[in-house]
């Protein structure tokens, strides 16, 4: 991710949690208000909703144990993109698009996309999801 | 608490009269207020212990008074005990007990409870005459209401998730469109690769989960027009498609997604 797309200083919102099934709700919580107080349509408040709760729960399957799950929230005119992040289980784990789980994140999201970092010195691999979703009048 | 405390001291005398005053005494109300009355810091002091707990302050002096009042007409001084180390048991499980009763996760406070309704109403209204899901700004203007209190409405009907579901249902499933929808969802599912480990999952589900599910994800449905078509309201089927994920998530091996 870009310097330019993180330091906007104004509509970035990170949250960061153990990168537990339980802690979900708090992100997906997160999601659904920046949403709503970004006056996208119910539909897409509740599409990112679930969209964010189905990346997460992805994300924390493939987590190594102690990991952090990152999720960012980049809110801009009528999109907000969400970037979320673990480190993973193994160096090579990597998602599978193959799922059900990746459907409902195609159908959810405008854009969605698998992140794979390999390990670099002192960093362990990562994989994310990053997921685009326009305010509404999209055709879904 | 003794006879020579500065505030309580001169109460104690009037807990011994009222203990022993019969119920049919024409004093007993007047102690009885006079006790309730002299008390009431104590009541109120216990309150405030639990004010921080997201109930309004007035309501928990409320309940302490009751369990103030059931101390003064339980207390029975020929026991030998102190008044306070009864009454603050008393007082204390009685404000517990409230919170108890509360049935956190599903309490909404009234004036949300309203707004839901309102918002749900004009949600339906406007969906019709947008051809899309309204947005909050534009149930604000409807309702006559400032957008912050529009979010908060929309928030509160968060809270609702654990109510039942099935209660608000329609009756009507299973229409010939709806049917005719799933069969093209259908085939489109035929063409993915993850289909033998779903299968059995959907099948597992209730009919109108599944059809719902399906008109979502596989009938590329937006769920304002699910709602139309099931005639139920989009924030339900928000709701139970979140609901069905959540299940499948736990069915589905997450193996399966982690190559």
């Amino acid at each position: 991710m870009s310097d330019a797309e993180t330091l906007d200083g104004m509509s970035t919102v990170e949250v960061r949690t153990s990168a537990t099934a339980a802690l979900i709700p708090t992100i997906r919580a997160v999601a659904s208000d920046l949403a709503a107080r970004a006056d996208f349509d119910l539909d897409a408040i509740s599409d990112l909703r679930m969209a964010v709760d189905e990346a997460c729960a992805t994300l924390v399957d493939a987590a190594e144990p102690t990991s952090v799950l990152q999720c960012r929230f980049l809110v801009r005119p009528e999109r907000i993109r969400v970037h979320a992040e673990v480190e993973a289980a193994k160096a090579d784990t990597v998602l599978s698009t193959d799922t059900f789980g990746w459907r409902v994140l195609q159908t959810l999201a405008d854009e969605v996309e698998v992140l794979h970092e390999a390990a670099t010195e002192g960093r362990r691999a990562t994989v994310g999801i990053r997921l685009d979703k326009s305010a509404g009048d999209v055709p879904r | 608490m003794t006879r020579a405390d500065p505030e309580y001291g001169h109460l104690i005398p009037l807990l011994e009269e009222y203990a022993s005053t019969d119920a049919g005494d024409p004093r007993r109300d007047a102690l009885r207020a006079e006790l309730v009355t002299g008390f009431l810091p104590v009541a109120q002091h216990i309150a405030r212990r639990f004010s921080n707990r997201g109930e309004p302050l007035d309501d928990l002096v409320q309940v302490a008074t009751v369990g103030l009042i059931n101390a003064v007409d339980r207390f029975s001084p020929e026991r030998g005990s102190d008044f306070f180390s009864f009454a603050v048991p008393t007082i204390s499980g009685e404000v517990r007990r409230h919170f108890r009763d509360l049935g956190w996760s599903m309490r909404v406070p009234r004036r949300l409870k309203d707004l839901h309704v309102s918002i749900n109403g004009v949600v339906s209204e406007l969906s019709q005459s947008l051809g899309r899901a309204p947005k909050p700004t534009e149930i604000a203007e409807r309702l006559g209401l400032p957008v912050s209190e529009v979010l908060e409405g929309l928030e509160a009907s968060e809270a609702y998730r654990s109510s039942s579901l099935d209660e608000m249902l329609s009756s009507e499933q299973g229409s010939a469109t709806v049917g005719e929808l799933v069969g093209e969802a259908d085939a489109e599912m035929n063409r993915v690769d993850f289909r033998q480990a779903l299968r059995p999952v959907l099948a597992e589900l209730a009919p109108r989960e599944r059809t719902i599910l399906l008109l979502r994800f596989f009938g590329n449905m937006t769920q304002t027009q699910i709602a139309q078509e099931v005639g139920i309201s989009q924030m339900h089927v928000s709701r139970l498609l979140t609901q069905t994920l959540d299940r499948l998530r736990s069915r589905l091996d997450p193996e399966t997604r982690v190559n």
